[in-house]
């Protein structure tokens, strides 16, 4: 059972490393958009998003903190940079929760790779 | 065999209590269901062990137990390129837990088996207290982690049902042992049952409406 558990720890350990041989283009995890720690990329389309209002994403059109692009204070401004994860997390892929529960197409509610790839992978 | 079934069906009902047809992906629904069929494997293992325990039978289904769990464990960490980001620092707490469970299951199976049981313990009703205390750590963390992820589970009364079934199993051991003697499926009919279940999950949540 020791030699179970050894082997099952070094495989994880080495998939952390060294990233997994089966599961294809892996993100590249670095400072992306000027971020103040190394995150993920993240895919993000305005044209599949059309049928939102701007607003759910655009707080500062209603509240008028902020300007510019999301990442421009949410992974600079060491202020809101540690809710980076948890905010986009409810955002996007909760919004994305929600539609799968009303049977409607509305993108990945789960899988990462479908959003963490990043827009500008080669 | 129908404690077996009993375990498994409640936990894979309560997920489809609300929203039975929202999925993520068979790739996703899948890791996901083999992991609540380890979760139910641990539900009737603790069931199963309150009154004089065939004690082979046990440890031969904690392995599958195990053997089901890690499939969960690596089905997402070496299918998707980006799930290893939930075992590193910064990861989600319930993500944590789960690893806690695992790694839990993998020392309490460790320190049951002669000769590490021997060393570990000093007598036999010392070990039984610990296993028994590991178990429900187990349990507890990997119901946290099931729970607060959040997605099978999105009602509060899912959630709570959920805890109740894991409390009931982990301390409702006092009931369990007014029952007579239950016998211990071998792995052939856990794993059968764990297909037809995650199988069931998948196609259910991923059926073209």
């Amino acid at each position: 059972m020791k030699t179970v558990t050894a082997i099952l720890v070094v495989i994880v350990l080495l998939v952390v490393v060294f990233g997994s041989p089966f599961a294809g283009d892996a993100p590249i995890h670095d400072y992306h958009y000027g971020s103040l720690e190394p995150i993920l990329p993240m895919s993000f389309a305005h044209v599949d998003h059309m049928q939102e209002n701007c607003v759910v994403c655009h707080h500062n059109y209603a509240d008028n903190t902020g300007g510019g692009l999301c990442m421009t204070c949410h992974v600079t401004d060491p202020a809101i940079w540690p809710l980076f994860e948890q905010q986009y997390h409810a955002l996007c892929r909760d919004c994305h929760a929600e539609k799968a529960a009303q049977g409607v197409d509305g993108g990945p509610p789960r899988e990462c790779m479908a959003c963490h790839l990043g827009d500008d992978f080669p | 065999m129908k404690i077996l079934i009993a375990s498994f069906a409640v936990v894979f009902l309560i997920t489809f209590l609300a929203t039975p047809t929202m999925g993520a992906g068979w790739f996703w629904d899948g890791g996901n269901a083999i992991g609540f069929s380890a979760f139910a494997g641990l539900i009737y293992l603790t069931i199963t062990s309150a009154k004089r325990v065939d004690v082979r039978a046990h440890l031969l289904l904690g392995y599958g137990v195990l053997f089901v769990a890690a499939a969960h464990v690596f089905w997402f960490l070496l299918g998707d390129a980006a799930a290893v980001e939930f075992v590193k620092v910064g990861a989600p707490d319930y993500m944590w837990l789960g690893i806690v469970s695992f790694l839990l299951l993998c020392v309490l199976m460790t320190i049951a088996v002669v000769p590490d049981r021997v060393r570990v313990h000093k007598n036999y009703a010392m070990f039984r207290y610990w296993h028994q205390v590991l178990a429900v750590a187990a349990i507890a963390s990997a119901t946290y982690h099931i729970v607060v992820s959040n997605f099978y589970l999105g009602r509060w009364y899912q959630g709570l049902l959920f805890v109740a079934v894991a409390g009931a199993a982990a301390f409702g051991r006092p009931y369990w042992i007014t029952l007579k003697r239950l016998e211990i499926v071998p792995n052939s009919i856990f794993l059968l049952v764990s297909v037809i279940f995650c199988t069931l999950f998948v196609v259910v949540r991923n059926f073209p409406v």
